[in-house]
């Protein structure tokens, strides 16, 4: 019994090993974690029975919404894509001006913009609900870091992905940090998440910055890894402490974040670029 | 006597697929992981063929399916799992409501594991929700119990 029993802990241990040399592996070195991603195909079919029962809820939901609340959805939804359509013939314009001008400033070429749906798998791949699981991945050209957005807002970066699965951390992710600007006044900050159900926080603002509760907080493009002008957060409250230099912000984000189907995926642009930083001042603005 | 070695494997994907269903805000935290549910019973009943590396492999795979850090819930299954060998005999012969106790006490040991790796590698104490998990799987316990040993008898499983 005895030799039994050391064995079988020598055998633990061999297994104890083996799992803290995966964890510490996976610290030091993405291979690890693409390998992970590579066998996340197996997962698959997992993923699809488990969100069996949502989808087929849905559409027995679907299904059985009456008649004329599908009219009145039809026709909102008409009324809603006339508007933007004609939204987007100004963007269009402004898109074409703003390459023009780029073009003067510099020599780098503009490309299209180009965006991809994706729908969201009825998983929580994160205990801690801080990450969405999409339906699309490498497959799809989807790559890390790759800004995800929806109707409201930003949505987070894709963080893992996957040949045909991908996770999406979302902007309520902790210590996550997107750079925004106010809409407002153009000022400059950098927001970060909080954790799931708590405000996102814009840390290291002067407290005399000049920022205030409803200001939209938009992405700023600086960073380069989300393209400027899509909103992020709305925020709700603006502390100015007497004893401490830096105000505390706090802000609500303007994105589903994941309670809708759908996500688009944002592939960037030589748009978003930011304009070569020698032409502008400290404040941001063209120096004449 | 046919011996359907498959009903284990089977009862551990359904156990895998019930892990990975979406929840809604207030009920995540009162989902228990049915995986380890499942590993538990089937080492219980059959300790002497439920090996440690299974139950790492079986680790793995929840690793890969939930995304979550490489090799945490490896380990956490396979000392789970090995201290269920341990104590199998033993609490075979108790009642269901002492049992209940001993799942309590090993669901306790895993979540204290994976803290204590989330700790390591993030610094990161918060998450309630495993500890509610605990207390929930230890309650549902019975339940489990009972369907799979139903399983088990269509298995004709004996020993």
């Amino acid at each position: 019994m005895n030799r039994t029993r050391s064995s079988a802990i020598r055998g633990l241990s061999l297994y104890v090993l083996l799992s803290a040399g995966l964890i510490t592996a996976d610290h030091y070195s993405p291979v690890v974690r693409q390998i992970f991603q590579f066998a996340a195909v197996i997962g698959v079919p997992v993923h699809f029975l488990a969100s069996l029962p949502s989808t087929v809820l849905e559409r027995m939901q679907g299904k059985l919404e009456p008649t004329d609340q599908l009219r009145r959805n039809y026709a909102a939804l008409r009324e809603h894509n006339l508007i933007l359509q004609a939204r987007l013939h100004r963007f269009e314009f402004l898109e074409s001006e703003n390459i023009r001008l780029r073009r003067l400033l510099s020599a780098v070429p503009a490309t299209a913009e180009k965006v991809t749906l994706a729908a969201l798998v009825a998983v929580n791949p994160d205990p801690k609900g801080q990450a969405v699981l999409i339906n699309k991945g490498s497959a799809d050209g989807v790559f890390q870091g790759q800004p995800v957005v929806d109707a409201g807002g930003i949505v987070g970066q894709v963080t893992r992905p996957g040949m045909f699965r991908s996770t999406v951390s979302l902007v309520t992710r902790e210590n996550q940090g997107i750079s925004v600007q106010v809409a407002r006044t153009s000022l400059r900050a950098v927001i970060y998440g909080g954790g799931r159900n708590r405000p996102l926080r814009v840390l290291y603002l002067d407290r005399n910055s000049d920022i205030r509760t409803g200001d939209l907080l938009v992405t700023s493009g600086l960073a380069g890894r989300y393209p400027a002008g899509y909103p992020v957060a709305l925020v709700t409250a603006v502390e100015r402490n007497l004893s401490e230099s830096f105000m505390n912000v706090a802000a609500e984000p303007t994105s589903y974040l994941g309670s809708e189907r759908e996500v688009l995926l944002l592939w960037l642009s030589a748009l978003d670029q930011p304009v070569a930083s020698d032409l502008l001042d400290s404040e941001g603005e063209l120096v004449d | 006597m046919q011996r359907r070695t498959w009903v284990p494997i089977a009862t551990g994907i359904v156990a895998l697929v019930f892990f990975a269903l979406p929840s809604e805000e207030p009920l995540r935290g009162f989902l228990p992981d049915w995986v380890s549910l499942v590993l538990i019973y089937w080492t219980f009943a059959l300790p002497a063929r439920m090996m440690v590396g299974m139950a790492w492999s079986v680790g793995l795979v929840v690793d890969i399916v939930s995304f979550g850090l490489p090799g945490a819930y490896a380990l956490s299954k396979a000392v789970l799992v090995y201290l269920a060998r341990v104590l199998a005999l033993r609490v075979r012969t108790y009642p269901l409501w002492q049992q209940t106790i001993v799942v309590l006490g090993l669901l306790g040991i895993e979540a204290l594991i994976l803290t204590l790796i989330d700790f390591i590698v993030s610094g990161d104490l918060t998450g309630l929700q495993r500890w509610t998990a605990v207390v929930v799987g230890a309650l549902v316990w019975p339940v489990v119990y009972w369907i799979l040993r139903r399983a088990r008898h269509l298995a004709r499983l004996g020993h």
